[in-house]
């Protein structure tokens, strides 16, 4: 098989994998690092329960094939905050009621974090769009906006 | 009023952690030592003959591990739903499938699967997979399927292409009720093919042990029900298989109430072909195609009024699309009719309602269940009636609404309700003065405001076979592990239930544990969904937890010398009543057992004392739940693009009686994602069919269900009227948000446009049709 050696940084360490040309990122992730946090709910780009950061920008893991995933700076949901300290996002999600089934919500973390490394007083509006991409279909939507909008708060401090 | 702890407080969820940090595990994720992956091959034509099938080529790529058909896997009739396992004499279930057969009813019928060492290599296999079909003649219309040149797609008692009985109930003379009718209105109702679409597609993972036992990891959402089909199918004990959720599950919305579609029997045959545990996970497209749908077809309403809007009569029929295979398609036309006739008081009622198969995906359960469909055509007939006799819709409503002890058609009593609170909450959150005063002539944006009002149900019985258990073990350090074998598919069950068993004992949330979804560590339940767990699985949490406290009162009494009819327990303290429980006498050296001057001892101590002298407390509760009524009252407003047709929801007043909240930010979660359902149900959500029977709506990106930007204002309303029969008051909540939206989106719309749709979704093109006709 034409494998090849990745390299890239996931969640801060430097990790090399071997992986085929023809791999997505989500499979890298799931299968061949056991972080199976980034869900697949379509693998089409469609839903965006595999959405991991890559450098600084929310992208759905499915589509990125491996060989793009090259020397990039990769944070998944294990990456940005465990039980003893949480990111202020899994805080809110937690506290507010934003999480039901959960297939969704480590995605649309992702997808928030993206937002607010880069806006921290991101509008209702600008909340929905940076989740857009990602379906929920337990919540309405209403306590995962109103989480992301308190986890801004609290950023801000 | 009684004060509560640890019941209607909003506690946070057990599960929150684990899924907010990725951590926690889903069918999907399942990995273990020497797994094979399966793929399976689907029917291309909507009806046709298997004359043969050749897997020589494929089985020699390599890596391909076993391949299974019709001809190496069991020849045992099932039905995927759990009907066939609760099923209430002297009704029959209907057993309509097989793994594999050597008929295909729909395209995405299983024909074969693989089982190989990637998906990759199973999926390469599939092409390699050589079947000779003979084409026979298809139908996709419910009420084509019903006449005699149609097609036989299973042979059936009922009449042609019906499965399962007709269902007809009603009560008065319905002849004499429209006689003496004023005013009468009747149409007919279209409704379309919903998808649960929840998160996580179908999924198993089953490994077949060298004595023959079966574990079976799956996106159930009753694995007890499951592992009954499969006793059946594989001709195995119940007692050596083994189903569970690992513990979570992506979504339900009744997609998996028995089988997740036929992923665990799949998993299971091919487990047993190659001696390895086999992995499926169904596609996004697979999940579309071929597992259950929300039953569309038609519903007829005739509804009969006095000139002072006192109903009279009412008669509802159904003619739902089953689909190829049966699943739920006896019971969803009997939910249809018995909650669409329980809204109303009025003395003459009658209903006739069935399903046909026809060859397309199968429908199965989803939220609402029958419900969703009957509202929106009664609740188009009440507005109708309303504006005929000149009466305030909402006047009209709450001038007929069913009252606690109304006789209706129900075979349980209406033993509460707070609907006419929910509606004068939910009217004000609206602005329900503001409707017929929002449109400014000419403004190409029209606004209109509609309601709508229903009921459910809080469990299954007596529809279907419902009962629960519970155990409440208390270990030895005091910590209390709860056992229930329902699933937590998201509602927040594995949080709620515990809450109960805190409540009923006296202890703190904290102590409590529980182990769900798994066949192995609980005792037999019937599962989520009915809108029953809480309802009704927690009937038995209650009933264990009253056990168990009075086990440990009745040791405590005499441990402590006091009279047991004056001991309480509190956060976890056994204490005089009315004395201060809070106070903690641990390590004060009062709690030590003999002391004359004991008026506290943990519940931690006591039962370590017991241990040492061979004690343990167990409870049990052993349950068949009442069933009762939740109400629900729902309030859109809307606007309605006249260049574009597109229909814009802005505002949702949904107030929802649901006994007693026994968590509020879980209870409006759920309303909330009921509301949204129903807001894609009214205005987006089809799958529609080509010509020769192929789904055209079968990925997330075709089937356009509501993204965040489409969200409305929601406001979840909570309405306690304390429920005499549930859990602390409670009733059920699940499906609820769900059953009103189509009805009140048509009335809003209707109110923006004059215009009354017989027919949903409400897309740009089916309304800018009619804006245009109107026209002219």
């Amino acid at each position: 098989m034409n494998t090849f050696k990745l390299t890239f940084t996931l969640n801060g360490e430097v990790t090399e994998v071997l992986a085929e040309p023809s791999e997505m990122l989500v499979d890298i992730l799931r299968e061949k690092m056991y972080l199976t946090g980034a869900k697949k709910g379509c693998g089409k780009g469609e839903c965006g329960a595999c959405t991991v950061i890559m450098n600084g920008e929310a992208v759905n893991s499915c589509m990125i094939p491996a060989m793009k995933a090259m020397g990039a700076v990769v944070e998944t949901i294990e990456g940005i905050g465990n039980k003893d300290k949480l990111h202020p996002l899994q805080e809110s999600f937690i506290n507010e009621g934003a999480i039901q089934c959960g297939y969704c919500t480590p995605g649309v973390i992702m997808s928030a974090k993206a937002l607010l490394d880069k806006n921290l007083d991101p509008s209702n509006d600008e909340i929905k769009e940076a989740i857009a991409g990602n379906i929920c279909r337990c919540t309405g939507y209403v306590k995962i906006v109103n989480a992301v909008m308190s986890a801004s708060q609290k950023i801000k401090g | 009023m009684k004060t509560f702890n640890v019941v209607g407080k909003n506690i946070k969820r057990n599960d929150a952690l684990e899924k907010a940090t990725g951590k926690a595990m889903f069918s999907t994720d399942m990995n273990i030592p020497g797994m094979l992956y399966a793929k399976v091959l689907r029917s291309p034509h909507a009806h046709a003959l298997i004359k043969s099938i050749d897997t020589s080529q494929a089985e020699k790529i390599p890596g391909v591990k076993g391949i299974a058909t019709w001809g190496n896997t069991p020849r045992e009739l099932f039905n995927t739903s759990a009907t066939m396992t609760f099923t209430v004499p002297s009704m029959e279930p209907v057993l309509d499938q097989y793994i594999f057969d050597k008929v295909v009813r729909y395209v995405g019928d299983e024909v074969a699967a693989v089982a190989a060492i990637s998906e990759k290599v199973a999926a390469e296999a599939l092409k390699h997979i050589k079947v000779e079909y003979e084409l026979l003649p298809a139908v996709f219309d419910p009420l084509e399927a019903m006449k005699p040149e149609a097609p036989i797609i299973h042979e059936c008692h009922a009449g042609k292409n019906i499965p399962a009985e007709i269902v007809k109930f009603g009560m008065g003379d319905i002849e004499k009720g429209f006689a003496e009718s004023d005013i009468i209105f009747e149409d007919v109702f279209k409704l379309p093919i919903q998808k649960q679409a929840q998160l996580e597609t179908q999924a198993a993972l089953a490994q077949v042990g060298s004595d023959g036992g079966i574990t079976v990891w799956s996106t159930t959402q009753t694995p007890h029900p499951s592992r009954m089909i499969i006793s059946k199918i594989f001709s195995t004990p119940q007692s050596k298989i083994r189903v569970l959720n690992p513990p979570y599950v992506g979504g339900g919305f009744g997609v998996r109430i028995g089988l997740s579609a036929k992923a665990e029997p799949i998993a299971v045959a091919l487990s047993k072909l190659t001696g390895k545990p086999v992995k499926i996970v169904y596609t996004r497209e697979e999940d579309f195609t071929s597992s259950d749908t929300r039953h569309g077809g038609y519903v007829w309403v005739k509804l009969g009024c006095k000139n002072d809007g006192t109903f009279q009569a009412m008669e509802l029929k159904s003619a739902l699309n089953a689909g190829a295979y049966c699943s739920f398609s006896g019971e969803t036309p009997g939910v249809l009719g018995a909650m669409g006739l329980a809204v109303y008081r009025m003395e003459h009622m009658s209903y006739y309602g069935h399903s046909v198969y026809t060859n397309f995906t199968p429908s199965g359960a989803m939220r609402g269940f029958g419900n969703p469909q009957a509202m929106f055509a009664i609740e188009a007939a009440v507005d109708t009636i309303a504006e005929r006799i000149g009466m305030d819709p909402l006047e009209l409503r709450l001038k007929n609404i069913i009252q606690v002890g109304d006789n209706w058609c129900l075979p349980y009593t209406c033993g509460s309700t707070g609907l006419a609170e929910c509606v004068e909450k939910a009217a004000k959150v609206i602005g329900w003065e503001r409707r017929g005063t929002l449109n400014e002539p000419g403004s190409k944006i029209l606004r209109g405001i509609g309601m709508g009002v229903g009921t459910h149900c809080s469990n299954a019985w007596p529809f279907c076979v419902d009962y629960d258990n519970a155990i409440i073990t208390v270990q030895q350090d005091g910590s209390i592990l709860l056992a229930v074998g329902v699933p937590d598919i998201g509602t927040g069950t594995s949080t709620t239930l515990p809450q109960l068993a805190a409540e009923a004992i006296g202890v703190e949330m904290s102590q409590v544990n529980m182990t769900f979804g798994d066949t192995l560590t609980t005792p037999f339940d019937i599962g989520s969904h009915a809108s029953r767990t809480l309802y009704a699985a927690g009937t038995a949490v209650v009933a264990a937890g009253n056990d168990v406290r009075k086990q440990i009162l009745e040791y405590a009494a005499v441990v402590m010398k006091i009279a047991l009819e004056r001991l309480d327990i509190t956060k976890g303290i056994i204490h005089i009543s009315g004395s201060n429980e809070a106070e903690s006498c641990e390590g004060s050296g009062i709690c030590r057992s003999g002391e004359e001057s004991m008026t506290h001892i943990s519940v931690r101590e006591l039962v370590y004392h017991a241990h040492l002298r061979n004690k343990q407390f167990i409870g049990i509760g052993r349950t068949i739940p009442p069933n009762s009524p939740p109400w629900h009252a729902h309030f859109y407003e809307v606007e309605v693009d006249t260049e574009t047709g597109m229909v814009k929801v802005v505002k949702v007043a949904a107030a929802h009686d649901v006994g007693k909240a026994v968590n509020p930010m879980i209870v409006e979660g759920q309303i909330e994602g009921g509301v949204l359902m129903g807001v894609g149900y009214a205005t987006s959500e089809e799958i529609k069919i080509s010509a020769k029977g192929k789904p055209l709506h079968t990925s997330y990106h075709k089937y356009l269900l509501p993204t965040a930007m489409d969200a409305p204002e929601i406001h979840a309303i909570i309405v306690e009227s304390n429920d005499p029969s549930g859990p602390y008051g409670a009733k059920g909540v699940g499906e609820c948000g769900m059953v009103l939206s189509a009805a009140a989106i048509g009335n809003a719309v209707y109110d923006a446009t004059g215009i009354r749709f017989n027919e949903i979704p409400l897309t740009p093109e089916r309304v800018y049709k009619r804006l245009q006709e109107n026209k002219k």
